[in-house]
């Protein structure tokens, strides 16, 4: 399991200097530059070429790449334009942001799309299926923003419930930050939790056809054993799948429901990163980013191993 | 004495007594309606690229800036330079010596009291970090002539320089002469003015706090523009950073802030009813333009662009782009303000006169060639009035297509020479500067239609150079004229902005930013 495992961390290296690499074209190959934003909206050309000298935007670009790749070897991501800080510092007091917005949503997607799928498999057919499903569906189809402005107005504006926005740390106050993680959670949670239900209940609907499931019943085993020791833990693997993706869907997807409900999380950085031209924390931030992806993507291929080892066998 | 004489003087005293009484009275009541805390949150839409003022001219920065620094001069509600730190200003009779005595005992938020060191630090360090460092290129030198003066010596006499100085758009404003070599954006945003910085969480919010030992400028009763008598009423005042306009105007309306910088129109008028909200009416806060790019066909040829200013219907356009907040106005000044050039141009305003434009089109001997219309999706009113404009161009058989970028590409792509014909910019700080701060923006090196109207130039030239109100007022008018006969830009109408306030806060009056002192929360 542990060479399995280093294989894998390997491997991201050449991956992460791909994404460094690319990200470092792109972004360069890109029209425009970071003046615009702080010249503001009617700058004279002058007042922009002079932003561009202050900041050495007008250096070639191999120089720049020479100098970002010699501090990036020194484990120095750079320094935003705009941000007054370094990358890194910009980069990880919001990562926990993103990473709780993120965690919560996964937790309670999965958690209510398991629950929906058993309920829709081991009641197929019935108005119960009919109803997990098409609640499922209208999580799917739910555009995500459209959905939290209708929450905020709901349950911030109306009943006043819970706060239309904004982020308190955990460490500052930890109910004011359950209050303020609590709607984009569940906003986020509602448009991704339909994949996994539905992944569930058509997993859960093979595995309940099969002959040890009747086997188990015949024994007279209790329902709930059957489903949840049973025909759960072997309809996982492809559970599993979706929810590593859907991890990923939910730290891109971070960044609408970031924008919506003011949490200064990592999306919304890159976002606006991208929108302002500040090439250091793009490069730096999709670095980071990407890092999170591949370290997912590892974990969901060790949990295949764990439920399934004919897996580790295979490879 | 007799008893009449006692009688007489004891009512007259105490007629006096009454009245100081009474105004006693009065002035405590006005006193104890301005109260005293409080955190008072603000809300824009983005981040300031920075706090340091010298080095940006954003307006997202300058909301904030300018609540935290201040300058030597700056204008007056009337547009007018009147003097902030500095005591007044003395130019010699040949405009070569500006001396500038400064206002003693005014305190920096680190604790420093201001001397002629730190003026001269600050403006030696704007003339390199500051994005108009070049409104100090008339300056030759600036010395320090008294432990609270300094004097500016001309190149050559400039008699506009004082109004240029007085500029809000990146102010040359007073920074502790520690600061003064540090690189734009890096300095310690220590400034003095009634607010101190505190802190600054990127995509959530900007801290400041009262100055408890600000020196308020008691020369007059109130503020009055950038200047003025200010009084930090707040303990705190939050500038909130929320992107969505949806969720700016949820948290208005649930009470967790105060303020909307901006607010969109169709909200605002909703709102109206909301005995817990006050709107504001901006108006006029920006011109709407359509600039051209006269290097290159078909917008190079003068009767083309004659055509598209005529062709154009400025109320449709002005509509749909400001949601029903605009002015018809075809000056390039706003009405009533000094330089207004009256009625110059009107009758080539708001025409959407297609027989004329065809007319023209095919005096210009137009032929169908690609008019490319650049805009930008970031400022939504950019984009809709491309939008509109493009059919507008169609419908009399112009072939306008609609280019949209980000914000960043428009303004990389119109510095280019070819690759756009028409571009759409609402100016904003530019008309309130006043004509010279419009105009320098068409002339000079790099002329926003990239191609100079020779004329044009010279006019600013002439502006530049008028030594009285008088002089320059009747420069303007030729301006005004040659605006409309070269076409280089079309002015399509001006733009208000809408702002909304909880309406407990008092006291607030809008302006070029949101001013935060003077205001305060009834109890």
């Amino acid at each position: 399991m542990i060479r399995f495992v280093a294989g894998r961390l390997l491997s991201a290296i050449p991956i992460l200097f791909v994404v460094s690499l690319v990200t470092f074209l792109i972004i360069w190959i890109v029209p425009g530059d970071v003046t615009a934003e702080i010249a503001g909206g009617d700058a004279t050309p002058a007042e922009l070429e002079a932003i561009r000298q202050n900041l050495g935007l007008d250096r070639p670009l191999l120089e720049r790449a020479l100098a970002w790749y010699g501090q990036l070897l020194q484990g120095d991501l750079g320094h935003s334009y705009l941000l007054n800080r370094s990358v890194s510092d910009a980069v990880f007091e919001r990562l926990p942001i993103t990473l709780s917005l993120a965690g919560l949503s996964l937790v309670i997607a999965t958690v209510i799309g398991i629950l929906l799928g058993i309920l829709a498999a081991v009641r197929q057919n019935t108005w119960l299926d009919q109803g997990a499903m098409v609640t499922a569906l209208i999580g799917l189809s739910v555009p995500d923003f459209w959905f939290g402005i209708v929450m905020i107005i709901l349950f911030g504006v109306f009943l006043g419930w819970l706060p239309t926005g904004g982020y308190v740390p955990i460490t500052e106050d930890f109910f004011g930050w359950v209050r303020s993680m609590t709607l984009p959670a569940l906003t986020l949670a509602f448009t991704q939790m339909g994949v996994i239900a539905r992944m569930t209940r058509s997993s859960m609907l093979d595995v309940l056809n099969q002959d040890f499931v009747r086997t188990a019943k015949a024994k007279g085993m209790r329902a709930r054993t059957v489903i949840f020791k049973h025909a759960l833990i072997n309809a996982m693997v492809p559970i599993i799948t979706v929810v590593g993706v859907i991890t990923g869907v939910l730290l891109s997807g971070a960044v609408v429901i970031e924008s919506v409900f003011s949490l200064p999380g990592v999306g919304r950085l890159i976002i606006g990163s991208i929108q302002r031209r500040d090439f250091p924390i793009i490069q730096g931030g999709l670095l980071v980013t990407a890092a999170i992806f591949v370290f997912v993507n590892i974990i969901v291929d060790v949990l295949y191993v764990w439920f399934d080892p004919r897996v580790r066998d295979d490879r | 004495m007799g008893v009449y004489h006692q009688l007489k003087s004891l009512g007259r005293a105490l007629t006096v007594t009454g009245a100081l009484v009474l105004s006693t009275a009065f002035l405590a009541g006005g006193a104890m309606a301005q109260t005293m805390g409080g955190d008072f949150i603000v809300v824009q839409g983005s981040n300031p690229p920075s706090l340091d003022a010298m080095s940006t001219s954003s307006q997202a920065s300058r909301n904030i800036n300018m609540n935290i620094y201040e300058p030597l001069y700056g204008f007056s509600e009337a547009v007018t330079p009147i003097p902030i730190l500095a005591e007044t200003c003395e130019i010699s009779d040949d405009g070569l010596t500006y001396r500038f005595p400064l206002r003693k005992g005014v305190k920096f938020h680190n604790g420093k009291e201001m001397t002629a060191k730190d003026v001269k630090a600050s403006l030696e360090r704007y003339r390199k970090v500051g994005a108009t460092g070049n409104l100090l290129d008339p300056v030759e030198s600036i010395e320090i002539t008294g432990d609270y003066e300094v004097t500016f010596t001309m190149k050559k006499a400039t008699p506009t320089f004082l109004e240029a100085f007085s500029s809000p758009r990146a102010p040359a404003v007073i920074i502790p002469e520690e600061d003064a070599e540090t690189e734009a954006g890096k300095n310690s945003f220590v400034g003095t003015g009634p607010y101190k910085y505190v802190e600054y969480v990127p995509d959530s919010h900007v801290k400041l706090e009262r100055f408890a030992d600000y020196s308020a400028d008691t020369r007059s009763t109130g503020i009055d523009g950038f200047g003025g008598n200010k009084t930090a009423y707040f303990d705190t005042v939050t500038f909130r950073i929320i992107t969505e306009p949806g969720a700016q105007v949820a948290a208005l309306e649930a009470g967790e802030v105060h303020l909307l910088e901006q607010i969109p129109v169709p909200a605002a008028r909703r709102l109206e009813g909301n005995a817990d909200i006050v709107t504001y009416e901006n108006m006029p806060w920006a011109f709407n333009t359509f600039i051209f790019n006269m290097n290159v066909p078909p917008s190079d040829n003068p009767k083309f662009r004659e055509a598209v200013q005529v062709a154009l219907n400025m109320e449709e356009i002005m509509g749909i782009t400001t949601e029903g907040l605009f002015q018809l106005d075809h000056g390039w000044q706003y009405a009533g303000t000094t330089y207004d050039a009256g009625d110059i141009g009107k009758e080539y305003y708001n025409q959407a006169d297609a027989d004329r434009a065809k007319a023209l089109l095919k005096e210009a001997g137009y032929n169908g060639e690609e008019f490319s219309i650049l805009t930008d999706g970031n400022i939504p009113g950019h984009s809709k009035s491309a939008i509109v404009i493009a059919e507008q161009l169609n419908a009399i058989g112009i072939n306008a297509v609609v280019n949209q970028v980000d914000w960043p590409t428009a303004l990389k792509i119109r510095l280019q020479p070819e690759g756009w014909n028409g571009w759409t910019l609402q100016m904003g700080i530019e008309p309130y500067l006043g004509p010279v701060g419009l105009i320098a923006t068409l002339t000079g090196e790099k002329p926003h239609f990239i191609k100079n109207d020779p004329e044009l130039d010279q006019l600013y030239e002439e502006l530049i150079s008028g030594s009285t109100v008088e002089a320059r007022k009747a420069t303007f008018a030729k301006i005004q004229t040659r605006m409309y006969e070269f076409f280089g830009v079309i002015k399509l109408g001006n733009i208000g902005l809408m702002q909304a306030s909880r309406s407990n806060v008092k006291g607030f009056k809008p302006f070029r930013f949101p001013r935060v002192y003077n205001v305060w929360f009834e109890d």
